[in-house]
C-alpha cells in the first residue's frame, strides 16, 4: 500500500513531526518504574503540554492565539523552573511577560465599552469564546471570529493526529 | 343664574366666529379695577380662542356645539362669579365656570339649578381641555401647505439605504462579521441548520469545549500507551531512531493507517515492527 503523500509543509505534517519528536523525548526522559497517580498525572500534563506546544509552534507567531498559547506555556514552565531553582534571571523574564500581560489587560478594559454597543444580543457568547480561545481577551469580535476559525481548524488537526497515534500505538 | 344676568350676557358668542374680546365681552375691561372682570376677561378670551378653533374645523360640528355651549357657560359663569368670588381662588375659577357649564348642559331648555360636584368639574374640565387640544390640532391642520419654521427638513432614511458614514462603516463591519460566521458554520459540523447568530455561537462554543476534552482524553490515553510501550524498550528505541530520519514517511505511515486496521487481530509488537520496517523500506 502506498502511504498517502501529503503536502510536506501542511499543518498536519508539521504538527505530526513536532509532536512525535516531543513524544519520543518524553519517552526517553521518564523512568519506567513510576506508576503512582501523581506521576501519572504529571506525565499526562507533560504530554498535553507537548501537544499544545507543538501545535502552537507549527503555527509559529502568525496567529494571535498561537502567540498567546506559547506565552502561556512558556510562563508556566518558567514558573515551574523558578520555583525549583529560584534564579533571578527567570523571574526577570516572568516580569517582562507580566508587563506584556498587563498591556493586553489594559486593552481589554478599553474594548468592552466600545464593543458592547456594537454587538447585538450575543455579548455573552462572545465573552465565552474569549475565555475558550487563548489570547481572545484583547480582540474585537471580528478578529475573534477569525482566530476562532483557525483555532478550530488546528484543534481538529491535533485531535486527528493524536487519535491516529494512539490507535497506531495501541495496536 | 338670574335671568337678567343671562340676558345681559347674551352676546353673540353663539356665533363662534367672534374673535375679539371686545366683541365677546360687552362689559368694559379694566384690569386694575376688578379682579372679577380681569378673570372674566381672561376667561372670555380663552373662550374666544375656543370659538376660533371651533370655527376653522368646519367638519367638527359636535365640537362646535360644545364650544358654543361652553362659551355661553363660561360667559355665564363669569357673570355669576362676582357673587362668590371671595371664596374661590384663581385656579378654581375655571372649575366654577365648568360647573355652571354642566348646569347649563344638564338643563338645556330646562330650569337652571345650582348643582355641581367636583367630579363633574373634573370631567367637564377635561372636556374643555380635550376640546382645546382637539381644537389646536385643526388649528395646525389649517396650515397644511406651510412648512414648519426650521432651516432643514429632517427626513428619515429608508432601511438599508443609509448614507451616513457611521452607519456605512457599521454596515461593512456587520457584513464582515456575518461572513466570518458563515466560515465558522462550515467548519463546525451540524451548524448549517441553525439559524441565528447566538445559537450558532453556542454551537461553536460547545464544539471547542468538546475538542478540548478530546485532546485531554487522548493525551491521557497516550500517556497510558506510552507507559505500556516503555515496558518494551525495543520498539521505542526503534521509533526514535527512525523518526528523525524519515519524518515524512512517519506522517504518511500514520495517516495511511488503514493498512494497520487490516492487521487488527494482531496486537503484538512484532507486527508493529514489521509494519514500520516495511514502510520505511518502501520509502528508501
Amino acid at each position: 500500500m502506498n502511504p498517502q503523500h501529503l503536502n510536506a509543509s501542511s499543518l498536519k505534517s508539521r504538527f505530526t513531526r513536532r509532536f512525535l519528536r516531543a513524544l519520543t523525548k518524553i519517552n526517553a526522559q521518564k523512568p519506567i518504574s513510576s506508576s503512582s497517580p501523581r506521576e501519572i498525572f504529571q506525565r499526562y500534563g507533560r504530554i498535553k503540554a507537548a501537544a499544545d506546544k507543538s501545535m502552537a509552534n507549527s503555527v509559529r507567531s502568525r496567529r494571535t492565539w498561537s502567540r498567546a498559547m506559547l506565552w502561556k506555556l512558556r510562563s508556566r514552565s518558567y514558573r515551574q523552573a523558578s520555583s525549583g531553582r529560584r534564579s533571578a534571571v527567570k523571574t526577570s523574564t516572568t516580569t517582562s511577560h507580566q508587563a506584556i500581560r498587563k498591556k493586553t489587560n489594559h486593552e481589554k478594559e478599553n474594548k468592552p465599552t466600545k464593543t458592547g454597543e456594537d454587538q447585538v444580543g450575543f455579548v455573552v457568547q462572545a465573552d465565552e469564546l474569549r475565555e475558550l480561545v487563548p489570547g481572545g481577551e484583547a480582540m474585537d469580535l471580528c478578529n475573534l471570529l477569525d482566530e476562532t476559525a483557525h483555532y478550530i481548524k488546528c484543534l481538529t488537526t491535533q485531535v486527528q493526529v493524536m487519535k491516529k497515534i494512539v490507535d497506531f500505538y495501541s495496536l | 343664574m338670574d335671568p337678567p344676568l343671562i340676558n345681559e350676557l347674551h352676546f353673540s358668542a353663539a356665533n363662534p366666529s367672534a374673535y375679539g374680546l371686545a366683541e365677546i365681552w360687552p362689559f368694559p375691561i379694566n384690569p386694575g379695577s376688578d379682579p372679577n372682570v380681569a378673570t372674566a376677561g381672561g376667561l372670555g378670551f380663552r373662550m374666544g380662542n375656543l370659538g376660533g378653533f371651533g370655527d376653522t374645523s368646519g367638519h367638527r360640528d359636535g365640537s362646535m356645539e360644545e364650544s358654543t355651549v361652553t362659551e355661553q357657560s363660561v360667559g355665564y359663569g363669569a357673570g355669576t362669579k362676582r357673587k362668590d368670588l371671595s371664596s374661590e381662588d384663581e385656579s378654581s375659577k375655571i372649575v366654577s365656570t365648568t360647573t355652571s357649564a354642566n348646569e347649563l348642559n344638564d338643563s338645556n331648555g330646562k330650569r337652571m339649578k345650582m348643582l355641581g360636584t367636583k367630579n363633574e368639574n373634573a370631567g367637564s374640565k377635561a372636556k374643555v381641555e380635550a376640546n382645546s387640544a382637539a381644537g389646536s390640532k385643526p388649528g395646525q391642520n389649517s396650515k397644511p401647505a406651510e412648512p414648519p419654521k426650521q432651516d432643514y427638513i429632517h427626513v428619515r432614511a429608508r432601511r438599508g439605504q443609509a448614507t451616513d458614514s457611521h452607519s456605512l462603516a457599521e454596515k461593512a463591519r456587520r457584513e464582515k462579521i456575518s461572513e466570518r460566521m458563515k466560515i465558522l458554520q462550515d467548519l463546525v459540523p451540524g451548524c448549517n441548520k441553525i439559524i441565528g447568530k447566538a445559537l450558532v455561537l453556542d454551537e461553536i462554543i460547545n464544539y471547542i469545549q468538546s475538542l478540548h476534552r478530546q485532546v485531554e482524553f487522548l493525551s491521557m490515553k497516550l500517556e497510558a500507551v506510552n507507559s505500556r510501550m516503555n515496558m518494551n524498550p525495543s520498539i521505542e528505541g526503534f521509533h526514535s531512531k527512525d523518526l528523525g530520519s524519515q519524518p515524512f514517511d512517519v506522517a504518511g505511515m500514520i495517516f495511511g493507517s488503514q493498512t494497520a486496521r487490516e492487521y487488527a487481530q494482531g496486537s503484538q509488537p512484532e507486527w508493529l515492527q514489521m509494519h514500520v520496517i516495511g514502510t520505511f523500506k518502501r520509502a528508501t
